[in-house]
């Protein structure tokens, strides 16, 4: 269904930390913690320009369809990603509090 | 005396209102809009302030100083090598921590920077109030707060350079230090780059390579390759790089980038005040039906069905309107004219230059027109982001990305724009599959072909599925392109801006300035073209083209034989097919099948002289030509096949 080069969905907690989750496993609406990104030289330096650094706080606003991509809010700015480079994010989700 | 020049620059993030201050500083028009990476070519002008002649550079809008993209390292090279006299660093006051980032960045290179904290009042709706004093104490740099799109503040932001750069106001700039591990190594490798490389000293602070070579920047390692001294330098940085990333155990640049992070964090909280607590607004709910993963496909859907809709109803309605008050043009200025003019020139002058005037007047304009206005409201919303996202997983079915769609969209209008676009793409890769596509989309010049022909003349439902057929092309040969072109595909990085309620008068303006471009570049070529062709008439030589290109015209594609002229002098603009097969034949005498095979060929086949220069610019002339080539075969092999298939289908 996906493109071959597509990552696929459940490769999970590549650094074997606990309570680690694909940013892509995490439910709309829910927040979550940068534990680290994987992935190419120029790919983890990018993201942490665009603000995506470890123990930044992050909110899964939506995912798109089939695998589509994220959208997310960092640093009080939204950001979309790409479902492969969502799924290169890993955060510690946190416990649900309520919406302000 | 000799007047005072100052050298300023505008940097910032993508999207913070650059563009926008530079055209109220300059008075220009350089294009504005809603989403990020507008502004693919620096753009310059000129304007006086208090006895200066002041030069203001708008450079394009980048998240960081490293060495991601090219715009990254000619903004830097920019900033270090052109050392402007003053920068003004435009921030949006409604994202200041990621804004800060890129500010403590420019610190870092030792530029003399004020800060101009934009879209204020975006932010105080947001229930953001941000100390200006506080930052411009934090900083050591003045700060002016501004609301761009309304002009206001930006005397005052001129008042601040002038005050700076008469030494009036003294800059103190925050020297930024970062924590003990990094600052170590930093300091470290800075007293070997200041020891051995000093030529590259005197045009980069020393700090700031040291910085970079910790972070691994591949373009500052590429410079110090020349130098005697480099290789040393370089292997005692790469040793320290590694050090840095056993302790942190993430990658140098990842480590640094964090540090300026929190750096960049603890003052923007410090400076800024919540006031209200973030509700759910307007923006947001639309932000959340416009991307739904059902709900904003039909919205997507109809958004473009219902801007070709809008075109094709005004176009048709101006179209008429125009027509019949030319109607009786021709027939008086020949009168007028013969009576004391020989046949001959009469002719030119009535069938060339004014039939040329008429036709871009009652055929051209009234479809690009309306087509701007739409386009110019879908760039301002911040709707162009929300389609990238829709169509980020069908964007890499060819190979690319969600932010290819927006060139895509723009290719509406114009391929040429649409050309340059590609470079929000951010390998070379992705910019010419990205271009490859684009020239593929019917810009306003074909529409007009489209809606003036197919759609006039047999419905709007006959055009739209040109369009729809023309989708499909793009997807098919997309997906060709991608599998032959060598090199990985990129995923989809791209902020999502707010959105924003477009300004009539930004639309206007934005209009405007299109139409006009249009008109500069397009009637004298439509002109010229329509006195050549009176000319070929006139001379007998037409009769020899039209007999020469038959086989080709008649045989294979099915079309009246004149139809052959207008489509080579289509290379030039693409309107000018239609309009010069109006003045050849009248348009109705054309068969149904005539008109879409007529429209099809002209969708497709060579992009304008003008795109093939913009792709010739952007990816070289091997290139563009191959681009050129593939679409006039691709063009006379569908249209040959049109007319088979539909006379067949016709006929039962």
């Amino acid at each position: 269904m996906q493109g071959g080069s597509r990552e696929p969905s459940k490769r999970r907690n590549p650094r074997g930390i606990e309570g680690v989750i694909s940013l892509t496993s995490l439910c709309e609406g829910e927040r979550g913690v940068v534990a680290y990104a994987v992935g190419g030289f120029g790919l983890v330096r990018r993201l942490a320009d665009m603000g995506l650094t470890p123990g930044v706080e992050v909110k899964l606003l939506r995912k798109g369809s089939f695998h589509g991509p994220v959208q997310i809010e960092v640093r009080g700015v939204g950001l979309a990603l790409g479902y492969g480079v969502a799924s290169k994010v890993f955060v510690r989700p946190l416990k649900a509090k309520p919406d302000g | 005396m000799v007047k005072p020049r100052l050298r300023i620059a505008l940097a910032g993030n993508a999207n913070v209102g650059k563009s926008v201050i530079f055209n109220q500083l300059t008075g220009l028009n350089q294009v504005v809009g809603n989403w990020p990476g507008k502004t693919v070519e620096r753009a310059e002008g000129t304007l006086f302030f208090k006895g200066y002649t002041i030069r203001i550079i708008d450079l394009p809008g980048i998240y960081s100083l490293s060495a991601f993209s090219m715009e990254e390292i000619v903004s830097r090279d920019y900033v270090a090598v052109e050392k402007p006299d003053i920068i003004i660093n435009v921030v949006d006051a409604s994202a200041l921590e990621r804004n800060l980032y890129f500010t403590l960045q420019l610190l870092e290179l030792e530029a003399p920077i004020i800060i101009d904290l934009n879209q204020v009042d975006f932010a105080a709706k947001k229930g953001v109030r941000i100390d200006v004093e506080k930052l411009s104490e934090a900083l050591g740099v003045p700060v002016v707060p501004t609301v761009a799109i309304t002009g206001s503040g930006m005397n005052e932001l001129l008042s601040t350079v002038v005050a700076v750069a008469s030494g009036e106001r003294e800059l103190k700039p925050l020297k930024a230090r970062y924590g003990k591990e990094i600052e170590k190594r930093v300091q470290a490798i800075e007293k070997l780059v200041s020891a051995k490389l000093l030529q590259l000293c005197t045009v980069y602070p020393a700090r700031w390579i040291a910085i970079k070579l910790l972070e691994r920047d591949t373009d500052v390692a590429g410079k110090l390759k020349n130098y005697e001294n480099g290789k040393e330098v370089l292997d005692y940085a790469e040793k320290l790089a590694i050090e840095l990333e056993k302790i942190h155990g993430e990658p140098s640049p990842v480590v640094i980038a964090s540090e300026r992070y929190g750096l960049a964090n603890k003052i923007a909280k410090e400076v800024t005040a919540i006031e209200a607590p973030p509700r759910i607004s307007l923006e947001q709910k639309l932000d959340a039906i416009t991307t739904h993963k059902i709900l904003g496909y039909p919205i997507l859907t109809g958004v473009v069905v219902s801007m070709f809709a809008l075109i094709f109803i005004g176009g048709n309605f101006l179209s008429a309107g125009l027509e019949f008050l030319f109607e009786n043009l021709s027939l008086y200025v020949e009168s007028v004219l013969s009576s004391f003019l020989p046949r001959i020139v009469v002719d030119l002058i009535n069938n060339g230059i004014l039939a040329g005037i008429v036709g871009g007047i009652t055929i051209a304009l009234p479809y690009i027109v309306p087509f701007y206005i739409i386009l110019a409201l879908l760039e301002d919303s911040g709707y162009l982001p929300r389609a990238a996202f829709l169509m980020d997983n069908l964007m890499h079915k060819i190979g690319l990305h969600g932010k290819a769609f927006i060139p895509l969209m723009l290719g509406y209008g114009c391929s040429v724009p649409a050309c340059i676009g590609c470079r929000i793409m951010e390998t070379e890769r992705e910019r010419f599959l990205a271009g490859f596509v684009v020239v593929l989309i019917p810009c306003a010049a074909r529409t007009v072909v489209i809606l003036g022909l197919v759609g006039r003349f047999i419905g709007l439902h006959a055009a739209l599925a040109l369009y729809a057929f023309d989708l499909v092309l793009v997807f098919v040969l997309g997906r060709i392109a991608f599998k032959v072109l060598p090199g990985e595909p990129v995923g989809l990085i791209m902020e999502m801006p707010p959105y924003r309620k477009p300004l009539a008068k930004n639309i206007f303006v934005k209009t405007w300035s299109r139409t006009k471009g249009f008109i500069y570049i397009a009637f004298p070529i439509i002109i010229a073209g329509s006195v050549a062709i009176e000319a070929l008439a006139l001379s007998g030589f037409m009769s020899y083209i039209v007999e020469a290109a038959n086989p080709l015209i008649g045989g294979w594609l099915g079309l009246p034989p004149e139809t052959g002229i207008p489509l080579i002098f289509g290379i030039l603009r693409k309107e000018l097919t239609l309009i010069l097969l109006s003045e050849l034949i009248p348009l109705e005498s054309l068969t149904a099948i005539q008109m879409i095979v007529f429209s099809l060929v002209t969708m497709i086949y060579i992009p304008c002289i003008a795109t093939i220069a913009a792709c010739a610019r952007e990816f070289g002339w091997r290139k563009a030509l191959a681009i050129a080539v593939i679409d006039v075969a691709l063009a006379l092999f569908l249209g040959g096949l049109a007319y088979r298939l539909l006379s067949l289908v016709m006929a039962t």
